[in-house]
């Protein structure tokens, strides 16, 4: 597709809401090694009841409202600090999308930016923490290249989703500064990132929807 | 571990159950007992609320009544309670004045109130902040913005309550409360461990000749483990760093809190009383307003906390103001 509408945007709820459920014992085993093993059941319930929410709101209710309705209710359920800082990244991303009906290339950059700087700003972290800033901010930094040059949304998000998947890689060399893993610092060296984890997962699932 | 419980899992909500039942003045909303409001809040003032980990009585829900704060989302034992709580007492207190935070300087808190504010930025209830930071002993001078929120913030709650009782607008109202905070300065001494209910045994430990002086109110490391010394030498070495921060000259007018942390009897906060006041004597300054007592604990951890607030006139009038809430009461001199 072109462009993620409202409708569309449903949709994508769902494919994340499935994918969350899927990888819910994944992230659960990642999670416990160095953290307290609630991050698959943060994700999966946070998703779930975000499909739930734009699906009874309806493609009426427009994009935005719907990625704030989505962002609202993810604070609501699941308020662990990754449950926030996912419920942050939709809150900042429906405010930079204000006024768009439409996610193309150059709102897909616009969002991940907001959602990431959301993330930065809410828990405080900086690049190379080993966090899922360290995902998400070479995403954005692949749309905002992919729309200067005038790419579609498709394969701009297949680039984006590759660009994760690297991103993720060199979390591993990284030492956690922050939650519970940051206690055990060196031992998370070699080990890739839960909370950068699910940012690669939101890509991918969100790349394979818009090359659907 | 002794202690009065049916089951740990259920320390913090049956706590709240005996609050109610003894304190008609407070009540909660959206059906969940941690969030604590007052049960009239009063039309068109700005609203005040506070929030964060149980195990701190009266800290932090004590404080919600007449003049002083008018919600408080609260968290399990030393846990920040969530985003959707505060928001819950957020949309109640709100009275179309807007809403103050006041709380203190923890990452689960500030995340969690932080996004409780973008939630009620969403309804269209503009909210301010103040992030109580007057605990001098965990961070330099020049990293203020790191020191962790203690005893200090019973005066930025008194300030802020007395401006937002006065009828004045939500940015009055967050610049005296901001002027509190910048003018108070904790520190603190541990002689014993806490024990968390669901944990069951002591959090640290403390030998029974040592103290640590700047210990936090969870039990965070201080600025120093030694041998026990006599009680005015403990406060003179205390008092020198909050002098060095807040200079007492002749003149100078000061409010003072000698807290308890849960385990030290009254008497012994009256002991230290003693020297503080004869430190503040022999610098010519006048210690205006004075309470002692239990203010802000740490469970049954054993040991004190000073703070000192530095009085103007403008924020003289506001710490004199008379408030009536379940833990604590104060009527016009």
């Amino acid at each position: 597709m072109d462009a993620i509408r409202a409708d569309d945007l449903i949709g994508l709820f769902q494919s994340w809401r499935d994918m969350f459920a899927t990888e819910r014992e994944f992230l659960i085993a990642l999670d416990g090694k160095v953290g307290d093993s609630d991050l698959g059941i943060t994700m999966s319930k946070s998703f779930a009841a975000a499909y739930d929410t734009v699906a009874a709101e309806g493609a009426a209710a427009g994009l935005t409202k719907l990625l704030r309705s989505a962002g609202a209710i993810m604070a609501k359920t699941a308020p662990s600090t990754m449950g926030t800082l996912t419920a942050t990244g939709f809150l900042r991303g429906a405010k930079a999308l204000e006024g768009k009906d439409a996610i193309g290339t150059a709102e897909a950059a616009a969002f991940w930016r907001a959602y990431a700087t959301g993330i930065a700003e809410r828990g405080k972290a900086k690049l190379g923490d080993k966090t899922i800033l360290d995902v998400l901010d070479p995403v954005a930094g692949v749309l905002e290249t992919q729309a200067a040059s005038g790419a579609a949304l498709a394969p701009a998000m297949a680039a984006a989703a590759d660009e994760a998947e690297a991103a993720l890689e060199r979390t591993k060399t990284m030492k956690a500064q922050h939650g519970k893993a940051a206690v055990f610092q060196e031992q998370t060296v070699g080990l890739q990132d839960a909370g950068a984890t699910v940012g690669v997962f939101l890509v991918k699932s969100m790349s394979a929807f818009a090359a659907g | 571990m002794k202690k009065f419980l049916n089951d740990p899992a259920n320390f913090v909500d049956e706590m709240l159950e005996g609050i109610y039942r003894a304190h008609p003045q407070v009540t909660y909303v959206n059906d969940d007992k941690r969030c604590l409001v007052v049960a009239k809040p009063k039309d068109g003032k700005v609203g005040i609320a506070t929030g964060g980990g149980s195990g701190h009585l009266p800290l932090f829900l004590g404080y919600v009544g007449d003049n002083m704060l008018d919600g408080c989302a609260v968290g399990g034992v030393f846990q920040s309670p969530s985003a959707d709580q505060m928001h819950e007492v957020t949309k109640y207190i709100d009275q179309g004045a807007g809403v103050l935070y006041i709380y203190g300087n923890y990452t689960g808190d500030i995340i969690n109130f932080d996004m409780a504010a973008e939630l009620a930025d969403i309804d269209g209830i503009t909210v301010k902040q103040v992030v109580g930071n007057d605990d001098i002993a965990s961070s330099v001078v020049g990293e203020e913005h790191k020191r962790r929120g203690v005893a200090g913030i019973f005066f930025v709650y008194k300030a802020a309550g007395a401006a937002a009782a006065n009828g004045l607008s939500l940015d009055e109202v967050t610049r005296l409360a901001d002027k509190a905070r910048l003018n108070v300065r904790t520190i603190g001494v541990a002689l014993s461990s806490c024990v968390v209910p669901e944990i069951g045994h002591a959090t640290f430990s403390v030998g029974e000749d040592e103290m640590e002086i700047g210990m936090g109110i969870h039990g965070e490391p201080g600025i120093s483990r030694k041998k026990l010394a006599p009680a005015d030498a403990v406060v003179d070495e205390m008092t020198e760093r909050v002098f060095a921060e807040l200079p007492a000259g002749a003149g100078d007018e000061f409010a003072v809190l000698v807290n308890g942390l849960g385990g030290t009897p009254k008497e012994e906060l009256y002991i230290l009383f003693r020297r503080v006041s004869q430190l503040f004597e022999a610098r010519g300054s006048k210690v205006k307003y004075v309470w002692i007592g239990e203010f802000a604990t740490a469970m049954e951890m054993a040991g004190a906390s000073i703070s000192v607030l530095k009085l103007d006139a403008e924020l003289d009038p506001l710490i004199a103001a008379p408030v009536n809430t379940p833990f604590f009461a104060h009527y016009k001199a």
